[in-house]
């Protein structure tokens, strides 16, 4: 009977809010300014905010999206928790490494990383490619006026 | 497996076949969309594997990231955007119009998702062609001179993988769309009790939008 409920009341709202195309309009107006601002926003490169920021109008837009064009405003029960639980798989999957890398052993870190205070180490196969796994190509010039450390 | 009342209407109904398991049509619609929603949700939680390598090695390699971000073409990636953005405007308004019952506008607001999804592709084979120039590739590949920095090709393995599975996505979602069109051409029968096809396809549109969405500002911005 739940299911039989829920599936009358989505169905309803499919129909009922089936409101004039100008509502999509409106959305995509508020999406293109929202990516405006969040480029506006990004080439400032403000130094620690930028990436919350930027994520922040990501989400917004994202929320607009999927409220709006994918209907989930409209949707009910089983199909909002299914895309809940989902969101909070990707918080958990993002913040479980992050809080291991945060809180590790230094010298456990990856060398050359910010964390290290090991050099990177070399992945080319020999010693005329790049320390970093920057494989300078071999008939150009050698990459000295990098100011890479070389050995 | 039909139940036999519906079975009986033929070819000529309009309304989509009820299968006999379901109790209503209303259900029906209802167990596709759930449907939809879950393959979404392992759609989501496929591209979080990239996100999250990109987090744990920007949280690694900050320097690196910040230099290599800003040796994309942000113009590119900002027109990218906007394609993709108004080609999931039209994606809405061909479900609109299908629950209206109105095949010809459907077929049209599809073609032209089609024809900004093909813009989309074009714009990026620019941008990848312009990293196989200059050697911005992934691993013991990368070979370009102006940025030296433990941790760069690592970027870049990132905007391949994540770029190439968005791109897959595109053709993807194309696809499906463009099987909506021909049936909204051939057999014209979308109407307020059958549009499940154009909404479903539609709905993976959007998902290719939202990946985007949040690929745009971490991959070009920040």
């Amino acid at each position: 009977m739940g299911i039989a409920n829920e599936s009358r009341q989505e169905e309803q709202n499919m129909r009922e809010e089936h409101h004039g195309a100008g509502r999509y309009w409106l959305i995509w107006g508020l999406l293109l300014v929202l990516t405006f601002v969040t480029v506006e926003t990004g080439q400032i490169h403000i130094p620690t905010w930028g990436l919350v920021l930027a994520l922040v109008i990501a989400s917004t837009k994202g929320a607009l999206v999927l409220l709006y064009f994918m209907h989930l405003i409209d949707h009910r029960g089983a199909n909002r928790l299914v895309f809940a639980v989902s969101i909070i798989f990707v918080v958990l999957l993002l913040a479980i490494p992050l809080v291991d890398l945060g809180t590790r052993f230094r010298g456990a870190t990856p060398p050359g990383s910010t964390y290290s205070d090991m050099q990177a180490i070399d992945i080319g196969a020999d010693a005329e490619e790049g320390r970093y796994g920057g494989g300078i190509r071999k008939q150009g010039k050698t990459g000295e006026e990098s100011g890479a450390p070389k050995q | 497996m039909q139940s036999s009342s519906h079975a009986a209407g033929g070819t000529a109904q309009p309304v989509p076949h009820l299968a006999g398991h379901f109790a209503s049509l209303e259900v029906q619609n209802h167990a596709a969309r759930l449907g939809m929603w879950l393959f979404l949700a392992t759609e989501i939680l496929l591209f979080a594997g990239l996100f999250i390598c990109y987090g744990v090695y920007r949280f690694l390699f900050p320097e690196a990231w910040a230099a290599a971000s800003r040796s994309l073409d942000l113009q590119l990636g900002t027109i990218n955007t906007v394609v993709l953005i108004t080609s999931s405007l039209t994606a809405a308004l061909a479900v609109h119009y299908a629950k209206e019952g109105k095949n010809k506008m459907v077929a049209v607001q599809i073609a032209l998702t089609l024809v900004m999804a093909v813009g989309f592709l074009v714009i990026k084979y620019f941008e990848y062609h312009h990293k196989f120039e200059i050697g911005t590739l992934p691993g013991r590949f990368y070979s370009y001179e102006g940025i030296q920095l433990p941790g760069v090709p690592l970027y870049f393995t990132v905007y391949f993988c994540a770029t190439a599975l968005h791109g897959i996505h595109v053709v993807i979602g194309m696809i499906v769309l463009a099987f909506s069109m021909v049936r909204a051409l051939k057999k014209a029968d979308f109407g307020p009790n059958n549009y499940t096809m154009v909404e479903l396809g539609s709905m993976y549109w959007h998902l290719v939008d939202l990946v985007w969405i949040f690929l745009f500002p971490m991959l070009y911005l920040v």
